[in-house]
């Protein structure tokens, strides 16, 4: 290995993406490189390789350039972004989220009241849900918008959104909890994941967390309901440690992985995953030189996976096994690469523009980073609270991706409700 | 319907009232500036839905309406309603669907949508191919090598038709243009599981065992065949890892275990992590153990220095 520590070995591809490409071998000296790293800076020159390295400039110019500066969250400043669609017409290129209506819903309402409480008042809450209300069969389950079919992961962004709502006009009570009972049970399939729809929809460890954390907010979650599910998402969990979206060893990714590992909360049994490959996983997500984390091994630093990720990294804190991120490094990730004071709204990394997608799971990535969680109750370790103060978002609870208080509300006034059957 | 901005095509839709599209209440929340063109073609879509015409023409406005909004699944629900009742149980027929659909995906790469209608038509197509699947995946990872809704649903193809044959060439071709590929990675370990109801047999292991070493000492700093390694050891030899994969790992890690005080420059921290996890396995090796943890921490991957100090205090528990 003495030659290969001298030198760095460059394998150029040089045709277009899209193509099969040779590999051509081009080795190539570079001394300072070498010497300044702990680990030899000894590659091969790929797609992968390429892209990160545009991303780590883009990166390492933003860290040099706010070096001595001590950066902020601008909420005011966001703020704007998110109260612009509350009071405007979305433009036409917006037909392409049609069919996600509760979605833009849940993501800006979400947002607003992270950073204020206040800045979601009553009488956009009251617009919230009689929009979600229109866009179901009898107030529940819910669709994409109003005339279209209901959709799993559409009835998780509406009972989320209306979740926000402080039941204004005691519109909690509205909720059609038994239509949506009977209707979960209807999409579910042969391996115990719940699938999207009923005619056509994917099955995999998103919608069956849609389905679970419906049911659980709702307090519909039943036995019969819950029957096989657990080994369906622990059938996600890959060699890799993290989840993927079928049990068919699918790629272990962010996403996937928080679904699966909210699911095995809401059903008590995320100790009986593999814990440590899971946490390992997670660690691994978090590098050095961006300080956010990919979703993926070997894939680019995404700013949501500051809530993905750190979202299961804080379910593994709650379940007592510790933290094993570091929040510091994901704080400057988040406050100088996803956010810029030329634009309002957050964003994926420099160089993309934000949305509200991203607005949101970078906020409430922040959020976890801000605040230390406790659970309410030791025998469900789904509900939390913050022990911290002075700080600059509300608390979040990891399993349902909302502020910590709306869904103690929530779930809480379920309780009260009659059982479904 | 002249004027109309509805490509009709061979179709008569003169009796086909197009429905609203939305509520125009005043002061609805974050209401979508519809152009004409979308509220006339999902309008009429939208009014045969309502009908539940199951017809050609029917087929037609669905089409026309999905390539406004390819994410809009109540028109992939409705166009899977109206496939079944007209081509139901016709090879033909439903080729000529899926030839529509390869056009389609191939111009709507990341559209999640496609997939599930795409197993649904095959559950339903009396005689299915998987030849016939091939040339679309090819190209749609051609085009976009980590693509996850395409791995996947290659995944579910080969289990349905129990056809593994050509997946771990395919893999290899990927990884050969990207080492890095971590998707092509998990596509081998996914073979070697579910090919051999996960006894893989020993020749196999071997082989890939070799393979990866060889990918390894391309690009040492490469999370993606380490967590292959420790995949197969994990998933088919009880986690236990002989004398030659232990020299393997050390030759990426230069003499750490010998001047730990003067952390010397290694070629893989990932080497690194595999022979810490090792050691940790056994209580005789639990000094290097906690050598090689301490020096992730401090030195070669500190951002994780939460994971490492946890190995750490659970060696010393």
């Amino acid at each position: 290995m003495g030659d290969l520590s001298l030198k760095t070995i460059k394998f150029i591809n040089a045709q277009l993406l899209g193509r099969k490409r040779p590999t051509i071998e081009v080795v190539a000296e570079d001394q300072t490189a070498l010497e300044s790293s702990p680990v030899s800076m000894t590659f091969l020159s790929t797609e992968t390789t390429e892209e990160r390295e545009q991303v780590l400039a883009d990166c390492q110019d933003l860290y040099e350039s706010l070096k001595n500066t001590e950066v902020t969250l601008l909420k005011e400043f966001h703020k704007k972004y998110l109260d612009y669609p509350f009071n405007n017409a979305l433009p036409k290129q917006m037909k392409a989220l049609d069919a996600s209506q509760p979605w833009i819903l849940y993501w800006i309402a979400c947002s607003l009241r992270l950073m204020d409480k206040t800045w979601l008042g009553e009488p956009v809450q009251r617009k919230i849900y009689a929009k979600i209300f229109a866009a179901s069969l009898e107030k529940g389950p819910f669709c994409g918008g109003m005339g279209q079919d209901p959709h799993l992961v559409c009835t998780y962004a509406a009972i989320n959104s209306l979740a926000l709502c402080d039941s204004v006009d005691d519109c909690w009570s509205q909720i059609n909890r038994q239509a949506i009972y009977d209707w979960l049970l209807s999409l579910k399939c042969s391996n115990s994941g719940f699938k999207t729809g009923v005619a056509v929809g994917e099955c995999d460890s998103r919608s069956t967390y849609c389905a679970l954390s419906v049911a659980k907010m709702l307090n519909i979650l039943t036995t019969e309901l819950c029957e096989g599910v657990e080994g369906f998402l622990l059938g996600c969990q890959t060699y890799e440690g993290g989840f993927g979206a079928c049990p068919q060893e699918d790629e272990a990714h962010g996403g996937y992985t928080f679904c699966a590992t909210a699911g095995l909360s809401i059903l008590n049994s995320l100790h009986k995953c593999n814990i440590l490959r899971l946490a390992e996983w997670c660690s691994a997500r978090q590098t050095a030189e961006e300080k956010g984390f990919s979703g993926r091994s070997n894939k680019l630093v995404d700013g949501c996976y500051s809530y993905w990720v750190g979202a299961v990294n804080s379910l593994l804190e709650i379940h007592g096994y510790g933290s094993f991120i570091d929040k510091g490094a994901l704080q400057e990730y988040i406050l100088k690469c996803c956010q810029s004071s030329e634009r309002p709204g957050l964003r994926d990394k420099p160089g993309k523009s934000p949305d509200y997608y991203h607005t949101t799971y970078v906020l409430m990535g922040f959020s976890l980073t801000e605040h230390l969680l406790e659970v309410t109750k030791q025998t469900e370790p789904i509900s939390v609270k913050s022990t911290t103060n002075g700080f600059q978002l509300e608390p979040v609870n990891p399993v349902f991706g909302l502020p910590a208080e709306d869904v103690t509300k929530f779930i809480d006034f379920m309780s009260q409700l009659p059982q479904v059957c | 319907m002249t004027d109309s901005l509805f490509d009709a095509g061979d179709y008569n839709y003169d009796d086909v009232k197009a429905l609203p599209i939305s509520s125009d209440q005043p002061g609805e929340l974050c209401q979508i500036m519809y152009d004409d063109e979308y509220r006339e073609v999902m309008g009429i879509a939208r009014a045969l839905l309502k009908k539940h015409e199951l017809t050609e023409r029917a087929l037609h406005a669905v089409s026309e309406a999905i390539q406004l909004v390819p994410a809009f699944y109540t028109m992939w629900n409705y166009r899977f309603q109206i496939v079944k009742q007209l081509h139901g149980n016709d090879a033909a027929k439903l080729n000529a669907e899926l030839d529509w659909l390869d056009e389609f995906t191939l111009n709507n790469p990341k559209n999640y949508q496609i997939w599930s209608y795409r197993q649904a038509l095959l559950q339903m197509h009396p005689n299915p191919q998987f030849p016939r699947e091939l040339p679309v995946l090819q190209s749609m990872i051609d085009d976009d090598t980590k693509n996850y809704h395409v791995w996947s649903y290659r995944r579910w193809c080969v289990n349905y038709f129990q056809n593994f044959e050509h997946e771990l060439e395919f893999a290899s071709d990927l990884i050969a243009r990207d080492v890095y590929n971590n998707s092509a990675w998990c596509h081998r370990m996914f073979v070697l599981k579910s090919q051999f109801n996960s006894q893989p047999p020993a020749e196999l292991l071997t082989t890939e065992l070799h393979y990866t070493k060889t990918a390894i000492e391309l690009a040492p700093q490469n999370i993606s065949p380490w967590n292959y390694i420790r995949g197969i050891h994990l998933e088919f030899l009880n986690d236990k890892f002989d004398a030659d994969i232990i020299t393997f790992a050390s030759r990426f890690t230069s003499d750490i275990f010998e001047s730990p005080a003067s952390p010397p420059q290694i070629l893989s921290s990932y080497a690194l992590e595999m022979l810490a996890y090792v050691y940790a396995q056994d209580p005789s090796t639990h000094e290097k153990a906690k050598c090689a943890y301490q020096a992730l921490s401090d030195n070669y991957d500190p951002i994780r220095k939460n994971f490492w100090d946890f190995r750490i205090r659970s060696l010393t528990a």
